[in-house]
């Protein structure tokens, strides 16, 4: 085991891949003499050389088709979004080019890439450099999506993204990068953690807590404080929005009866959504109690900090939700 | 009118690629110009007499040297991505007739299984590259592909994408010329400027007066040429693509032609509104098959009878085709949901 932060767990990851597959390679903004904005390709540049670690121009779309093409043609491309935000400028590139090739192809094509990058709020970062826009590759066939919390899923879920055969979006989030530390395997166990899978980080009996990324440190905060009034959070970390686990999530549901889903993301339309409709349809009858969501208000991720602090969702909302719960 | 506007450096002549074609050549290149005529009358037919009942037909009538004379110079190895208006191009580069037509009549064996329509399908092993409906995009993917051959160190593929003049407007078709000008790599842009997005003349898609300018803001060589005319396009694009196949990166090609159609087969009365009738008859004048088998003809190699007006085997090859995808079983329902994944990995739950 070594002890590593969450972004020293990606960086890792990637370079075994690269060591492990010669057609992976990576491209994106700043990614090589300077090792990208928060240093997730740090030293890549001078090991892999400037055809694996591809300094792009700033062109997202580029970027983008650029891990496309080449996936097309055998490659497993890395594309790097300095921050998650601005996929805006390659969304036609993610949704209407590498999520539909495979498709289109009679099956004959798939597109293994990884658009990966920093996402998230909680660091005064505002409009753009601090959005949660999983939901809009949630809403596209195609792809998958994943968000982890966690050195070590981080780790294994980003081996397994490159080797997946499918378009993943990947989202790091960089409140998370040098805040959480945590053991991961050593190189040679060749340690990956499967997409798809959720993972149950807290038993507990009253309540199922759904979530993913950062929230689930403050869900795990909210868990012990909790705790102390004899209310028992089963706390599920998604890690794999797309495809969601839901063996995992109604297996929990059908134990405590109660679900609150606490995500990022604007509250509206997000992921949150269709996991309650998906709960609602699928369990009905196992349910004491409305679902409930705690997630982002539907704004933008403000500057100042009042505003931020405002918005997103806090470790009392989780609180408080648990609370009223509990009480139904 | 000529419509020849060449950017040339040092004013040199170009090398008359042409001239070095064999007899047996020219009598390919005959029939292929006439390949990709009947094919679009075929479909125009199908359609029109309710043989072919879903989808659009999108017509390249007038557009057959641009066809013809951007891939007959190719080897094996090279990539194209062909759009809309280049189905003919499918064929050139190894698809069987059948398949095309399976394509357009979306049935089961069809290269997408019926998953999406006419020119939207590819086949890597044969060098063809999946295009999409925005245009502009698979410049950018093209990049790409070629990034997978300077990374197995096969820098002298050559990827010939295909566009449309209002496609150079779109952001993709800038990211990607500017990213295979940056990066040096082997990417020959034909814009095929039949006036006409749709219903947008061109002067309302393009500032300059060729599109063949925007090469100046990449630093590469861009050529203006006839489009009707097959010796231009044979010519250009042998000098374009040893241009790329020695390094130096990519070019863009304006074939500037005419749409003699509508946008598809839906739009042919419109189609009369938004353009003038003088234009249409101006442009008929300048088919590029009647100019090139003139062309023949001059050389004094060819009696009429040798080039027959039209190679009648060639018809009956499509309506083969034709009758072939009719008859051939549609897609099962359940099969809408396949490939939308590939679990073939193992990596997923």
């Amino acid at each position: 085991m070594r002890e590593v932060t969450f972004l020293e767990a990606i960086r890792l990851a990637r370079g075994e891949e690269m060591e492990r597959d010669p057609n992976v390679f990576l491209i994106g903004e700043d990614i090589g003499r300077m090792g990208g904005a928060f240093g997730v390709t740090e030293g890549f540049y001078e090991h892999f050389g400037p055809d694996r670690v591809v300094d792009s121009p700033i062109s997202e779309t580029a970027i983008i088709a650029v891990c496309v093409g080449a996936a097309a043609a055998g490659k497993r491309g890395v594309a790097e979004m300095q921050f998650m935000d601005f996929i805006s400028y390659g969304f036609d590139q993610v949704v209407n080019v590498a999520g539909t090739y495979l498709y289109r192809s009679g099956g004959k094509t798939p597109i293994p890439i990884v658009v990966r990058g920093p996402s998230g709020g909680y660091i005064g970062g505002s409009l753009y450099h601090s959005q949660q826009f999983e939901a809009w590759f949630f809403h596209t066939p195609g792809l998958k999506v994943v968000q982890p919390a966690f050195p070590d899923d981080a780790y294994g879920l980003m081996k397994a993204a490159i080797r997946d055969n499918n378009p993943v979006v990947f989202y790091e989030h960089k409140h998370l990068y040098r805040r959480i530390k945590g053991p991961i395997p050593e190189a040679h166990e060749d340690y990956i953690v499967k997409l798809g899978s959720a993972r149950v980080r807290r038993y507990g009996e009253d309540i199922t807590v759904v979530t993913y990324g950062a929230m689930v440190h403050f869900v795990l905060e909210a868990a012990q404080h909790l705790e102390k009034e004899g209310i028992s959070l089963e706390v599920i970390d998604l890690r794999t929005i797309k495809p969601l686990d839901m063996k995992t999530i109604l297996q929990s549901v059908r134990k405590t009866s109660k679900v609150l889903i606490v995500y990022e993301a604007p509250k509206t339309g997000g992921v949150g959504a269709e996991i309650s409709a998906r709960i609602t349809e699928q369990a009905f009858e196992w349910l004491d109690a409305p679902i409930m969501r705690v997630a982002a208000k539907d704004a933008f991720v403000p500057f100042a900090e009042p505003l931020e602090k405002f918005v997103l969702p806090s470790v009392d909302d989780i609180v408080f939700a648990a609370r009223e719960l509990v009480a139904y | 009118m000529s419509t020849t506007r060449t950017r040339r450096k040092n004013g040199q002549q170009r090398v008359a690629f042409h001239e070095r074609l064999e007899k047996s050549d020219l009598i390919e290149i005959y029939r292929r110009l006439w390949f990709a005529r009947l094919f679009d009358e075929a479909l125009y037919d199908a359609k029109k007499k309710g043989r072919l009942r879903r989808g659009n037909v999108y017509g390249s009538r007038g557009q057959e040297a641009i066809m013809v004379g951007t891939t007959y110079p190719l080897r094996p190895d090279d990539f194209v991505s062909p759009i809309h208006r280049d189905m003919p191009v499918f064929v050139f580069r190894g698809m069987t007739v059948e398949q095309v037509m399976c394509q357009v009549w979306g049935k089961a064996e069809a290269p997408t299984r019926g998953k999406d329509s006419w020119s939207h399908m590819g086949d890597m092993n044969l060098g063809i590259v999946h295009s999409t409906s925005m245009l502009g995009s698979t410049i950018a993917v093209a990049c790409g592909v070629l990034w997978a051959q300077r990374l197995d160190g096969r820098r002298d593929r050559v990827l010939v994408a295909y566009t449309g003049e209002g496609a150079t407007a779109t952001g993709p078709f800038h990211e990607g010329l500017n990213f295979a000008a940056v990066h040096k790599l082997p990417l020959i842009v034909v814009v095929e400027n039949n006036q006409y997005a749709y219903s947008t003349p061109v002067e309302l898609e393009v500032p300059t007066k060729t599109v063949a300018e925007r090469a100046l803001g990449y630093g590469i060589p861009g050529y203006s040429i006839d489009g009707n005319d097959f010796n231009a396009v044979y010519d250009t694009m042998c000098e374009a693509l040893d241009h790329a196949r020695a390094g130096n990166g990519p070019v863009i090609i304006e074939c500037v032609t005419y749409r003699l159609q509508g946008h598809a087969d839906h739009d042919e009365t419109r189609a009369r509104k938004y353009r003038p009738v003088e234009e249409i008859e101006l442009w008929e004048k300048r088919d590029p098959l009647v100019r090139y088998r003139q062309y023949l003809l001059s050389t004094g190699q060819f009696t009429e009878a040798e080039l027959p007006e039209p190679p009648l085997d060639i018809k009956e090859q499509i309506e083969r085709a034709i009758v072939y995808a009719i008859s051939s079983p549609d897609p099962e329902p359940h099969t809408a949901l396949e490939d939308i994944y590939d679990e073939s990995a193992g990596v997923s739950l």
